[in-house]
């Protein structure tokens, strides 16, 4: 399954040419969850990633759909 | 440990011991308990009874980093209650290096006469004329009083705004570099400035006479512990050094929550262009800086300088709620303009995220389209001439919205919402209703109970409780003189104890069981709610606009659901 993810925060730091305004686009296996996308990206616990579609905040075991563009952030508080 | 009374009526100013009821008081719980007991509450803000109160927060001028934030306390014009505005730079730490604990500044002058407060190293107050200062703004204000008095100096002071008594005027506050970028910006603290005739305090930076701390050694290891707790936190460590605040535009908004085009929508078009990442990356092409030092000892430099195309200093910092109220409420989507309308508020003395909002509402209204930031840029400058209009924008949303008999008018008391729309985070909605300040996003945020996942920003389960405990805790450490940030990092049971050790070193007290951060949160918010009760506030005045209970909010589609009944016991203590 394709999906098109935009990276925000620090994250995309180690994504040499990472392009805001197109994200990446990366192969997920049909059924994968948040955790396993995460793991893919090489995203660690510790920077506190979020991942969000569709405005909703997805938990660590919901299974990724395809078409959706998908939105990772990291958790902070307000300002 | 002492307070410095200046009444303006009779340019008298007397020192005076802390009075007992006041130990073991700093900041906001100073400057609300204070004016619980001092200020009538049904007095014209703007007259003589009205008392203008500075306090750093009780550690500020000690070692503990991220501790330099001045609360500033008076009854506001905006609101009609009571008001703690709260500001860091460099000031907080400098009185406290004086062993000072509250400037009051009562009474007022003539009209027509200004003056400013001068504070020297050995802790020396005078008041001294500032005719030649009226009208001026405030970055010349500052870069002045530095010529005069030398670079180790910190200065507060008004612009026109706060000299024409505008409801939504700032107290300036000079940061690091002799910027007057930091703003009390809330609850039009400037016009209680200008209305005392005060235009400027002008403190020496260098003062070595601090009050003691009780215990030394264990301070310094009490500050240790709260230092790794700070440093160790993701969003400090790494995402505020090279994004700062800024960094919420990309998470509110890809939640559809980021208020715009005077909150008609909860997803900005094109906020990818004004996000904290679009920022950082423009700050760092044109040389400016991402990584900036604004207040005194700060270890996370949250701050950022913004320059532009030439590379030329615009502002210092370019913060979350700014970027909202002027790009996200007006559809400004341009760094470059946002940045200049934030240097112009800081210049003129006014609040940026009311003067965003009142703009906002003036283009919601028909009166300029949404987007245009040429017609921003004149509407603000309109501030600063003292225009007709310009007053009216300066008298904020609420005095626009009754001059264009428009009734969208984002406001709780008189004062904005920040950048957080109730109908799609709820929580926060619930905060802005009952902070005794007015909408405010300082107060009890929520927004990283949702992105922690800890509660659902649409449902309205636990938000009520949440907002409760963030309430209160923020109003203890904001009695500490401690950052918004670091305080952030602070919330659970086990930093509340390492922070306690902190404040037990200071004092050589002992803190009870639940005396930090409960126990001082509730006293100080008892005593704003009294103000406001004797104000004239009823549970009314808790509510949100009638919009945001009727109007869904696109993307979500969400009203406004906690009930008025679920509302009233956020204070059942």
């Amino acid at each position: 399954m394709k999906v098109k993810v935009k990276l925000y925060g620090t994250l995309s730091g180690r994504f040499p040419g990472y392009q805001p305004s197109r994200g990446i686009e990366i192969e997920i296996p049909a059924g994968a969850t948040v955790q396993d996308l995460l793991a893919h990206l090489e995203i660690s616990e510790s920077q506190r990633a979020v991942v969000i579609v569709e405005g909703r905040i997805l938990k660590a075991d919901d299974e990724m759909q395809g078409g959706f563009p998908v939105n990772i952030m990291q958790a902070i508080g307000g300002g | 440990m002492k307070f410095i009374r200046v009444n303006m009526s009779e340019k008298a100013i007397r020192v005076e011991d802390v009075p007992q009821d006041y130990a073991g008081l700093g900041g906001r719980g100073l400057t609300s308990i204070m004016i619980n007991a001092e200020v009538p509450p049904k007095c014209d803000p703007l007259g003589p009874e009205n008392k203008l109160i500075f306090a750093p927060g009780l550690l500020s001028g000690t070692t503990l980093p991220n501790t330099s934030r001045l609360s500033i306390g008076a009854k506001s014009p905006l609101t009609g209650g009571i008001k703690e505005s709260n500001v860091g730079g460099t000031v907080a730490a400098a009185l406290g290096r004086l062993g000072i604990t509250a400037i009051v500044v009562e009474g007022q002058a003539p009209e027509g006469e200004l003056y400013a407060l001068r504070i020297d190293e050995e802790g020396n107050v005078s008041l001294i004329s500032a005719q030649e200062y009226t009208g001026m703004r405030t970055y010349k204000v500052v870069e002045k009083a530095l010529d005069v008095y030398g670079e180790k100096t910190a200065v507060l002071c008004i612009g026109p705004a706060g000299e024409y008594k505008l409801a939504i005027a700032s107290i300036q506050s000079s940061d690091t570099d002799g910027h007057a970028s930091r703003a009390a910006g809330r609850g039009g603290l400037g016009a209680v400035m200008g209305s005392k005739g005060l235009k400027a305090i002008i403190v020496d930076r260098r003062g070595k006479s601090a009050d003691p701390v009780a215990d030394p050694e264990a301070f310094r290891e009490a500050v240790k512990a709260v230092v790794q707790i700070v440093k160790a936190d993701h969003m400090n460590a790494v995402v505020m050094p090279q994004l700062g605040t800024a960094a919420l535009v990309a998470p509110v908004n890809s939640m559809g929550a980021f208020p715009c085009y005077n909150a008609r929508k909860g997803v900005l078009d094109g906020w990818e262009e004004i996000s904290g990442e679009r920022m950082a990356e423009m700050i760092k092409e044109r040389g400016g800086n991402p990584t900036h030092r604004g207040c005194d000892q700060c270890v996370i430099h949250c701050s950022n300088v913004f320059v532009d195309k030439d590379g030329k200093y615009v502002t210092s910092a370019l913060e979350y709620e700014t970027i909202w109220a002027m790009g996200g409420m007006t559809g400004i989507v341009d760094l470059d303009t946002i940045a200049r309308l934030d240097n112009l508020c800081d210049d003129i003395g006014v609040d940026t995220m009311s003067t965003g909002v009142a703009i906002a509402v003036a283009m919601d209204a028909g009166y300029k389209a949404f987007g245009d930031g040429g017609a921003a840029i004149e509407m603000v400058e309109e501030i600063g001439q003292g225009t007709e209009f310009g007053r009216i924008l300066g008298s904020g949303p609420a005095a626009v919205g009754k001059h264009f008999n428009h009734d969208r008018v984002p406001v709780v008391k008189g004062q904005s919402i920040a950048a957080y729309d109730p109908r799609a985070m709820l929580g926060l909605g619930v905060t802005f209703a009952t902070s005794p300040m007015g909408a405010d996003h300082t107060a009890g945020n929520m927004v990283g109970a949702y992105l922690e996942q800890i509660l659902d920003p649409l449902d309205p389960k636990g938000q009520v409780e949440t907002s409760r405990f963030l309430q209160i805790a923020m109003a203890a450490f904001d009695t500490m003189g401690q950052c918004f940030m670091a305080s952030v990092a602070l919330l659970n049971p086990d930093s509340f104890a390492a922070f306690g050790k902190v404040i037990e070193a200071k004092l050589g007290t002992q803190l009870g069981p639940d005396e930090f951060p409960i126990g001082l949160g509730i006293r100080v918010l008892k005593a704003e709610r009294e103000f406001n009760r004797k104000a004239g506030f009823t549970q009314e005045d808790d509510r949100l606009p009638r919009f945001f209970y009727e109007e869904p909010l696109p993307p979500h589609n969400t009203v406004f659901v906690i009930s008025d009944q679920e509302i009233d016991s956020v204070f059942d203590f």
